[in-house]
């Protein structure tokens, strides 16, 4: 996903000469022939978050259209007030874009982890929230966004899948329906244990890249269902729980740091969010119909 | 003292009056260094958004209403619109809304933010191959922030001649973490450094207009409260007070004595 992430900055600059890189010394080598192509819009800042955005801030109050570019909790929990004060309150466009959440870098331990990031960026005004799965979402919507005139949050992933789903930036996609009045919801990478949890059960799927907006129609579509949040993250299930009176379950992070080191996949194990803890919590929601 | 400076200084005073809000002693610290830099600056009132005007971000931006003042003498706006300081729904709050008032760069109110967008708006104008400049200031208590520090660090390395930080130095932060020897500070991280007094007028004029070959810190020596001495004396119990009709007439008799 961060190639493609280079490839489309890259792409967008050979066309608008506004777009610029800033990084926070990350994916630095990856952006070698971006920086060589484009003199004087890259910039390698430095290891200092908070001013890696309110500088991107002020780049894009004169005229720019900068993506700045870090590693997930540095960037949004740290940097929270910058992307709250000077992003969104004074509605400066800049695109954010991170990589690592939520347990990319499950081996560095909590420090590394970041699974509140598209929640509490949500909650900010004028904000724009995605969470792509796939290179081709990443394209589509870093290229929907990118100078939509609002601040943008992209959060990237080490390990993408490969479904075909809609790129409309803030629409959802029905992967598959079902009978049993049961749908499944869920965003980004962990889709395909999802899938493979869902693969022979009669559920509906959906999936969503875009946390805000919501696909608020698409989730009405389904409020007669009982829905399971399945996410590896905050800020799903609530942007669905918007859509008011529905009856949601969320099978999701608990409430513990989970620095066990290990892999993604190890984590997403211990916590039920590998194919059979997912087929679990749906097999058991399918399994009593009066809950 | 400067008379526009002297007048802007009793709008301050009866604008906190009236409105109940201001952080005056602040305020007249910063009234010169505001004034001289709007002076010295390309802008134009009736062109707020002109691409090639200079441009000024408040860091501090608790000095609102000294700000305020300061565009309204630069006409921007009437000095009469800001009576409704900090009242529901006025333009005029008691940090600054760009998207509200023209001539103002940023919004700004949490300390350790403005210095770095100016830090990038110096950075985008010299992409942008404008030959303007881009002013901020910033307080010594807002110097306590490490990002003040980063922003510094930044402006230095990927070094612009576009930028004047000038530095508010009214001593406020010893009654906690002072920042002691600011010049040598801005000095050991590259920037050009000049100190100067801060309610001089044509002084400050006169560094402002000089060009520049890096970042340049001004560091301007100033007195909180500046122009009464009872808030001077107090500015402690003065640093968000507003006055009341007594102390008004007692504050504005003190600003007009013919020493300060």
């Amino acid at each position: 996903m961060r190639r493609q992430f280079k490839e489309t900055t890259t792409a967008l600059a050979a066309t608008d000469p506004r777009v610029a890189v800033v990084l926070g010394d990350v994916s630095v080598y990856m952006f070698m022939d971006f920086h060589r192509a484009n003199p004087g819009k890259f910039y390698n800042m430095g290891i200092c978050e908070n001013s890696l955005i309110s500088v991107a801030a002020g780049m894009t109050a004169t005229g720019m259209r900068p993506f700045v570019h870090t590693i997930a909790p540095f960037l949004t929990e740290r940097s929270l007030e910058q992307i709250k004060l000077d992003c969104a309150y004074n509605q400066w466009p800049v695109n954010i874009v991170t990589c690592g959440a939520s347990f990319d870098y499950a081996w560095d331990g909590a420090t590394h982890h970041c699974y509140t990031d598209l929640a509490i960026l949500r909650l900010l005004p004028n904000m724009e929230v995605l969470q792509p799965g796939s290179r081709r979402e990443v394209d589509a919507l870093m290229r929907a966004t990118y100078d939509s005139g609002k601040p943008t949050y992209i959060r990237l992933s080490d390990h993408p899948h490969d479904v075909e789903t809609n790129l409309e930036f803030g629409k959802g996609t029905v992967l598959r329906e079902g009978k049993s009045g049961v749908t499944v919801m869920t965003a980004g990478p962990i889709l395909p244990n999802v899938m493979a949890a869902c693969e022979d059960l009669d559920v509906n799927l959906v999936y969503f890249h875009t946390l805000k907006p919501m696909d608020r129609a698409l989730v009405e579509r389904f409020r007669h269902d009982r829905i399971l949040v399945v996410h590896d993250a905050f800020g799903l299930q609530e942007a669905i729980n918007e859509v008011p009176g529905l009856r949601t379950w969320y099978h999701g992070l608990p409430d513990q740091f989970c620095a066990w080191y290990g892999t993604v996949h190890d984590i997403r194990a211990r916590i039920g969010l590998d194919a059979p803890g997912i087929r679990k919590a749906v097999t058991t929601l399918l399994e009593t119909p009066s809950a | 003292m400067d008379s526009t400076c002297r007048r802007m200084r009793a709008e301050i005073l009866d604008i906190s009056f009236s409105s109940g809000h201001g952080h005056i002693p602040t305020c007249f610290s910063v009234v010169e260094c505001l004034y001289a830099a709007y002076e010295v600056m390309r802008h134009d009132p009736k062109r707020p958004d002109w691409a090639e005007r200079d441009r000024f971000v408040l860091s501090k931006g608790h000095a609102a209403l000294g700000y305020y003042a300061v565009l309204a003498q630069h006409s921007y706006f009437d000095i009469k619109e800001v009576a409704g300081f900090g009242a529901y729904n006025s333009r005029f709050g008691c940090h600054a809304d760009r998207t509200k008032l023209p001539g103002v760069e940023a919004s700004t109110g949490s300390l350790g933010h403005g210095i770095g967008i100016a830090v990038g708006m110096a950075l985008g104008e010299r992409v942008a191959g404008r030959q303007t400049k881009v002013f901020t200031l910033i307080g010594d208590g807002e110097s306590n922030e490490g990002s003040v520090w980063e922003a510094v660090m930044v402006a230095n390395n990927v070094g612009l001649n576009n930028l004047t930080i000038i530095y508010d130095h009214n001593k406020s932060q010893g009654r906690c973490l002072p920042v002691t020897n600011p010049g040598e500070r801005f000095r050991s991280f590259g920037c050009e450094v000049v100190e100067v007094n801060g309610h001089n007028v044509d002084a400050l004029k006169e560094v402002f207009a000089r060009p520049a070959t890096g970042v340049r810190a001004v560091i301007a020596d100033t007195v909180k409260g500046y122009g009464c001495k009872t808030l001077v004396d107090n500015v402690n119990e003065w640093h968000r007070k507003s006055p009341d009709a007594e102390q008004l007439a007692k504050l504005l008799e003190e600003l007009h004595a013919p020493a300060i």
